[in-house]
């Protein structure tokens, strides 16, 4: 199809008709131009049908042609509930409708508007409750039919990503008022943000019609637009929207795929207002739009929006939408003024004389479909009777268009996310705003200002009170603008209830006029509880054209004003957007030790603990436990090197580190002796063990403290708090990532350590099990410790990071005559398992004490504090609940128990397994397990619930499972 | 004389950057440090100092760096010929090139010259035992040290960083002690010449994920790697 109703220029500002651009909607192709939106691109072809509703599937199209109505939601093929009117077309775009059956022209779906009168509000709260269970039948179906888009599960992720931005002022909102708001700001010097969600500056410029010709606008618009696009300091951004508003002028603004965070010391709001519907018989017909929107394809994008039309008008500003449709060559039937005495400006007297026929004090009382029945074939006008009342019958006039033009209100839900009150003036039947928060202002219409003269000064205003907080302008403030005495813009009840109902108040939802009112009459009187019980403003558009027809039908069924009504609590995001936006780019820190690609190249297999990536064994998948077990047994027989840089590393030094570490881990320290390395075990102020690692002392002043991986952030932070009220004269720093560190285990550790170690002397007796020294290791200064976590002749060396590569390298080659092989996290977890070494937050949990865990020995007995110690105390004195045993399973056929499974007294729950593997030295299954206190015997029985409710026999044998007279690791 | 070339130093010096295999699949050219190596420049080098200029991202990771904290450190340091900051979170270059950093009324951060030779690292690190409320800090292992340059470092700093780091809001030789790209970080400014420029000192396990995150906010920009070559030449 090709576009065939373009009007001629100046209409049609946005598009450029010598870029022709080709799409298709509903498999169908289409023609548009270059800054066409979909919606103004079918339009241009006629094609007004865009979609169905959401609940009876009625025909919808164009209302706003704002991007501010779910009518216009299309279905792209990443991209569900879409708006037409905010999506620029592009060649070869796909487009669909939404929510239909069969076709969008013939929708069965639509049969069930047939049945709405025995679907009230609150239907399914009535209807599904009993008999139990009968909502999980109707669920499906119900979903099926009510629907909006459908999610593309095979979307391929696409590029968002964040920018922080700062500014002076941020004026959000780029009409007339924002204009002029930002040229006053920046006049000072100050850092402004325009920014404004349409794709051109100017707001209503860009399509009102501010006098009799119908140039002012244009004008205007040009003049203010130049004056900005001039100024260095004011940075405009369009089509982007702002969707909050947060404490301290913190603004997200989603521009494209790129959500900005923006931080400015003022906020300017010139958001404006949106014009709200006519409340009427079949008032959601495709032809039924706003009068801003007819003006909006007229002025925008050439389009007609039809070829008869009549206007519905409660001010004046529907005689200007008249006069800007005759321009366009559209036959206007008439102008039906709600208005008993309107108050007529030059706009409306100029149309008048035009002669086009007025139909004052009347209203639109039912739309009627064409022959098609998609679209407006006529409207019945009747003469008002009363509030809400027509008389009984009246005159029908054939129009493919109705335009409507019956108030507004302001764009309150950014202030209102701020704290902003938001009042209603019974007489002027409009709202207004109160109540800004601090360094925040609004201007223009959103501030109830109307004429333009009214708003431009209200803006400039705002901009002199912001640049004066700032400091960057000490000008007089003008008097605040005092409202205009003028017949406002609002009619005070544009609702006219039909017998046949279908007077839409909320289009997203489907809710009539019955439904509010039920609603109420059903007692949910609070106008919050008519939202969560109707629904009505929970859709897609936010009740931005329900809040105020809501507010007064729910006002007047309850005997209140509109006044005491109000409207529902607005909260962010004002439009909807993408959950990618939310996400942004994907920031996952990654840590990766030094040796990090010896480990790829000699074939590990990398696991994620936290941040840091570690070698979980070395192999490939299908011989992940041959490689697992022969990795053990090369440590148990012969000599291993795992990477252990992820261990914490802290210094603790100054004259009080021993009374700091004393006070701090459970055990004693202000004894331990130079060269020496201590276990560590760190309790919280409950008693719970929460860390642990060594503490190797370097000098009198000086102490190393390893930590876990995992836990390192935590002990450091505990460390400052700690020591923030001791007030002790030590120096805490957290240096885990300054130094790499390898374990070499096995009983040829010392052979081929020697081999890279001249100054230290490695020998048994010189270097002793739980001694620390300080030397060169292949030429690289070395802090080396004897630990034994894995059992055997052990030396932890701890290195400078970036030497961590050579060291491994060094390694490696010295140990190749003895066949040393790498071992990863896995092996070592065996291998300290069948030492009968628990790992904190495996073997422990949230509520583990050191003598459940069998760790009584780490506790000093004299010292008179330690973090924990007065809690241990209390918790020594009740009888043990638990108490961790070593078990194996003699039953080699069993399946191995996994961490977590169920330790059973016949049904009873006794406790569960911590940790469990196949010990290759011992060759049989081995773990650890909590217990009640009588199953804690060696060699007694118990019973674990594991894998597919397998019941396995496992026994309690004494730790540690392998060496328990200690002389492997002391070699 | 050994015929070893920096390049294969890359590979076989006892300091390696976790970087290099990046630097060397980018045809990174590298020269020789005492007991490390750095990235002369990438390819030929041709127009590098252009892109140093416009927006280009160095890794100094290998070069010397030192830090001290503790309450005798301010007195301490200005003994050793120091010239501090006044104030906190400010930094200044010495004679010599080095760059001292107070990160706290007790604590500075000081990072090399771009030789790689900074006598006052090396004087002060050699020195004689600290005195005491004098804590050494192993800052060329615990950080390592990347250079964001060029007229539009601060614009691709905004996309990973939540502080205003354009030039007429953050002054050269402010620091700021933030998160970068979700990793926390010390951020320098430190010009080279009239060349916008940043030092950013973060976990040198970290230093992969920084490098891809920066050089990932930089392709908007057309921002590329360049040597310490470049940086000089600024």
């Amino acid at each position: 199809m090709s576009h065939t109703s373009r009007l001629s220029p100046p209409f049609g500002s946005l598009i450029d008709r010598q870029q022709p651009i080709h799409f298709r909607f509903e498999k169908r192709n289409y023609e548009g131009f270059a800054g066409d939106n979909i919606a103004s691109a079918l339009a241009a072809n006629q094609q007004w049908l865009l979609s169905r509703s959401f609940k009876y599937h009625r025909p919808r199209g164009v209302l706003t042609m704002a991007g501010q109505d779910a009518n216009s939601m299309i279905q792209l093929p990443s991209d569900p509930n879409a708006l037409a009117d905010r999506v620029a077309i592009s060649d070869g775009l796909e487009v669909m409708g939404q929510n239909y059956s069969g076709s969008l022209n013939r929708d069965s779906g639509a049969l069930l508007g047939l049945f709405s009168r025995f679907l009230p509000v609150g239907f399914y709260y009535k209807a599904f409750f009993k008999p139990r269970g009968i909502w999980e039948k109707w669920a499906p179906l119900i979903r099926k039919k009510a629907g909006l888009g459908v999610i593309n599960q095979d979307y391929q992720s696409e590029y968002y990503d964040k920018q922080y931005q700062f500014y002076d002022v941020a004026v959000i909102g780029a009409g007339p008022a924002g204009l002029s708001a930002a040229l006053q700001a920046a006049k000072t010097g100050a850092e402004v943000l325009l920014v404004d969600e349409n794709a051109s500056l100017g707001g209503s410029l860009n399509y009102s019609r501010l006098d009799a010709e119908g140039i002012a606008a244009r004008e205007l618009r040009q003049q203010l637009v130049a004056e900005v696009e001039a100024s260095a300091n004011i940075t405009a951004m369009t089509s982007a929207t702002c969707n909050g508003w947060f404490a301290d002028n913190w603004l997200p603004i989603i521009c494209g795929k790129r959500l900005y965070k923006v931080r400015a010391k003022q906020t300017i709001l010139c958001v404006g207002s949106l014009e709200q519907q006519a409340v009427f018989h079949n008032n959601d017909l495709p032809g039924v739009i706003m009068s801003s929107a007819a003006q909006r394809l007229m002025h925008l994008y050439g389009v007609r929006p039809g070829k008869t039309a009549v206007v519905v008008t409660g001010n004046n500003e529907g005689y200007a939408t008249a006069l800007d449709l005759l321009d366009a060559g559209v036959q206007v039937k008439a102008i039906v003024d709600l208005r008993q005495q309107p108050e007529y400006n030059e706009i409306a007297q100029y149309a008048l004389s035009k002669g086009l026929e007025v139909k004052t004090g009347y209203a639109v009382y039912a739309a009627n479909k064409d022959r098609s029945g998609l679209h407006l074939g006529s409207v019945e006008v009747r003469e008002i009777i009363s509030q809400g009342v027509c008389a009984a019958s009246g005159e029908t006039i054939a129009c493919d268009t109705l335009c409507m033009s019956v108030g507004y209100t302001p764009t309150y839900q950014l202030i209102c996310q701020g704290g902003g009150q938001l009042s209603y003036d019974d007489d002027s039947s409009m709202f207004t705003l109160t109540n800004c928060p601090d360094n925040c202002q609004i201007a223009g219409s959103v501030n109830s200002h109307w004429q333009l003269g009214d708003v431009i000064a209200d803006a400039q205003r705002a901009a002199i009170i912001a640049t004066n907080e700032l400091g960057l302008s000490t000008q007089a403030l003008p008097d605040a603008i005092t409202l205009s005495q003028h017949q406002g813009p609002n009619f005070g009840w544009p609702i006219f209830a039909h017998p046949k109902g279908k007077e839409f108040v909320d289009f997203d939802e489907d809710l009539q006029i019955a439904d509010i009112i039920n609603a109420t009459r059903d007692g949910y009187e609070h106008v919050q509880l008519v939202k969560r019980y109707s629904t009505c403003g929970m859709g897609p558009s936010q009740g931005r054209h329900s809040a105020l027809a809501t507010a007064r039908l729910v006002a007047a069924a309850t005997n209140k004003t509109v006044a005491q009504t109000g409207v529902t609590t607005a909260r962010p995001p004002f439009s909807a957007e993408h959950l990618a936006h939310s996400a942004g780019r994907s920031f996952y820190p990654a840590q990766r030790s030094n040796m990090h690609y010896r480990h790829l190249e000699a074939g590990a297999q990398m696991l994620q603990a936290g941040a840091w990536y570690r070698p979980a064994y070395y192999g490939t998948t299908n011989q992940r436990e041959s490689s697992i077990n022969n990795e053990v047994k090369n440590v148990r027989n012969n000599v291993g090197l795992v990477d252990v840089s992820t261990l914490g590393g802290l210094e603790v030094r100054g004259p009080d580190a021993a009374e700091f570490l004393n006070r701090f881990y459970t055990f004693a320290f202000l004894k331990q002796p130079v060269g020496k390395a201590r276990y560590a075990l760190l309790t919280n102020e409950a008693g719970v063990v929460i860390d642990d690692g060594v503490a190797c002392r370097f000098s009198e002043q000086h102490y190393y403290v390893t930590a876990t991986t995992g836990g390192v952030g935590n002990v450091y932070q505990s460390m400052l708090k700690w020591n923030a009220q001791w007030r002790l004269d030590v120096d805490i720093a957290n240096v885990t990532s300054a130094y790499s560190a390898v374990n070499i285990a096995g009983p040829n550790a010392r052979k081929v350590l020697a081999k890279l170690c001249s100054d230290i002397d490695l020998g048994s007796e010189a270097f002793p099990y739980m001694g620390v020294r300080e030397g060169t290791v292949a030429g690289i200064a070395a802090r080396v410790i004897r630990v034994g976590f894995v059992g055997e002749l052990g030396y932890e060396v701890h290195i400078p990071q970036h030497c961590g590569e050579a060291l491994w390298d060094a390694l490696i080659d010295a140990g190749a005559e003895f066949s040393i092989k790498p071992f990863g996290i896995e092996a070592q977890r065996i291998l300290r398992l069948e030492k009968g070494h628990i790992i904190i937050g495996q073997d422990t949990d949230a509520m583990s004490n050191p003598t459940e865990v069998n760790m009584a020995w780490a506790i000093a007995k004299k010292k008179p504090f330690f973090v924990g110690g007065r809690s241990i105390q209390e918790l020594n004195k009740a009888p043990l609940k638990r108490c961790q045993v070593g078990f194996v399973v003699n039953d080699l056929n069993a399946p191995i128990p996994l961490e977590s499974h169920l330790v059973l007294d016949g049904d009873r729950m006794t406790g569960r397994v911590t940790s469990c593997n196949y010990s290759p030295t011992l060759n049989k299954p081995l773990g650890l397990a909590f217990v009640e206190p009588d199953q804690a015997e060696a060699g007694s029985h118990f019973k674990i619930k594991s894998s597919g409710g397998v019941m396995v026999d496992a026994m309690v044998v004494e730790l540690p499972f392998y060496d328990p007279e200690t002389q492997r690791q002391e070699l | 004389m050994s015929s070893t070339t920096p390049n294969q130093i890359a590979t076989n010096a006892l300091r390696r950057s976790q970087l290099y295999r990046r630097h060397m699949a980018m045809s990174a050219a590298f020269e020789a440090l005492t007991d490390s190596t750095v990235v002369s420049c990438y390819g030929t080098g041709e127009g590098e100092l252009k892109q140093a200029q416009h927006l280009g991202l160095a890794d100094l990771s290998t070069l010397p760096r030192a830090g001290f904290k503790g309450l005798g450190t301010p007195d301490w340091a200005a003994g050793q010929g120091l010239q501090l900051p006044v104030q906190p979170n400010r930094a200044n270059l010495q004679d010599d090139g080095t760059l001292v950093a107070r990160l706290s009324q007790t604590e500075l951060l000081l990072a090399s010259n771009l030789d790689g030779l900074s006598e006052s690292i090396a004087n002060i690190s050699l020195g004689s035992q600290l005195p005491e409320r004098v804590y050494s800090l192993p800052r060329s292992d615990s950080h390592s040290w990347l250079v964001l340059c060029g007229s539009q470092a601060a614009a691709t700093l905004s996309k990973v960083c939540g502080v205003d780091l354009r030039p007429h809001k953050f002054a050269n030789g402010e620091v700021a002690q933030t998160s970068i790209a979700k990793i926390n970080g010390v951020l320098v400014r430190n010009d080279l010449g009239e060349t916008l420029s940043y030092s950013i000192f973060s976990d040198s396990s970290s230093i992969e994920f920084l490098w891809d995150s920066l050089l990932d906010a930089m392709a908007e920009f057309e921002g590329t790697a360049v040597g310490i070559q470049a940086l000089r030449d600024c």
